[in-house]
């Protein structure tokens, strides 16, 4: 479907034998896995959410990931951030993760980008791929990926994690139903022209709600980052059903999930006229 | 009349006594609005960001004119947007 102008490589005996527990798959099998290995996907945020997700996405088999994030490794992401160890601090979080991704699969293609992406470069990153990975913390940073994602008709995989609960959804403004991250959260966009509307003043202020702030249990990312890495799968593959128009919401505490449907917005400052 | 009220992560405080596993049958007035009945528990509109009536997100625009019926289930999220 949607990545099929990617070249398809050859498998090895190593390929066949590493990810024989695939090939046993019938949804995936050996086309399946022939598409993970020509698929690319933009991870931004190589923290808790981006750990997990590239780990296994490099286990998978994932043939080019880029991984993106100005950040050096602290010792309070190892908490929770998997792809480093004690080793790592004060490293680029990007070479970090990277040499781990490598060290799990020298077989596919990892792309460093020691950067913030924003901007142009942004644009042109999410341009380049098949996948976005939205695993960053903060509303703004999302918003901007999102957009990005809208501008050039890319799915965007998206999960959040805060003190004990996760969030995650699939968006593609190519799809005609299908809803984007504006569409959920766009009264939190300062300035939006939805803001601007009276009954949007009481959402629109600056309602902290990091992980620095809030505090976060530390498998729940990995949870998160988990299925971000599995709905990945999913749509590069083409099987199973996405969580596009659906979001998932968890509470660890409760061990409770809950599932959401979101409605495109009509009147979406991003979407609507996509 | 009665709905279900669900209230996760830090909103659970908001349930009534009698709640079990983060939901209570409440008593609310008749065509009370999504607003009126997150106000009526006395939770902060802004926390309760992510309203989702019988499984379906309730746009802030939508939350005064969206006006609940007997049976109905309201579940109120805080926003998720750590990672």
């Amino acid at each position: 479907m949607h990545f099929s102008e990617n070249k398809h490589r050859e498998m090895s005996d190593n390929d066949l034998l590493r990810y024989s527990r695939h090939i046993m798959l019938p949804e995936i099998d050996f086309e399946g896995q022939q598409k993970l290995l020509a698929a690319k996907v933009l991870i931004i945020g190589a923290g808790g959410l981006g750990s997990p997700a590239a780990l296994y996405l490099s286990a998978s088999g994932v043939g080019e990931i880029t991984i993106a994030d100005h950040d050096k490794v602290e010792l309070n992401n190892l908490q929770r951030q998997i792809a480093y160890d004690e080793d790592s601090l004060g490293q680029s979080k990007v070479s970090s993760c990277a040499h781990r991704m490598e060290n799990i699969n020298s077989g596919i293609n990892v792309l460093q980008l020691d950067e913030k992406l924003t901007g142009r470069q942004l644009l042109s990153q999410v341009a380049a791929v098949d996948v976005v990975l939205d695993c960053t913390d903060n509303l703004s940073t999302r918003f901007e990926i999102n957009q990005a994602c809208v501008a050039h008709n890319k799915w965007l995989v998206s999960a959040a994690a805060i003190r004990w609960e996760g969030q995650i959804s699939v968006y593609h403004c190519g799809s005609q139903q299908s809803p984007c991250y504006h569409c959920l959260y766009g009264m939190r966009a300062a300035g939006s022209k939805e803001s601007s509307q009276n009954f949007s003043n009481s959402y629109s202020n600056s309602y902290s709600n990091s992980c620095s702030n809030n505090g976060i249990l530390s498998p729940v990312v990995g949870v998160m980052g988990s299925m971000q890495a599995i709905e990945v799968i999913k749509l590069i593959i083409n099987k199973g059903d996405s969580l596009m128009g659906r979001v998932l919401l968890f509470d660890a505490l409760s061990m409770q999930w809950e599932s959401m449907i979101l409605a495109k917005n009509p009147d979406c400052s991003v979407c609507a006229n996509a | 009349m009665n709905i279900t009220l669900k209230c996760f992560a830090g909103l659970k405080r908001h349930l009534p006594p009698h709640a079990k596993a983060n939901a209570a049958v409440v008593e609310v007035g008749a065509e009370m609005s999504v607003h009126q009945v997150i106000d009526l528990f006395k939770i902060d509109r802004e926390e309760a960001y992510l309203v989702i009536l019988n499984g379906v997100f309730v746009c802030p625009p939508d939350r005064d004119s969206t006006i609940l019926q007997e049976n109905d289930t309201l579940a109120l999220w805080p926003e998720v947007a750590g990672g």
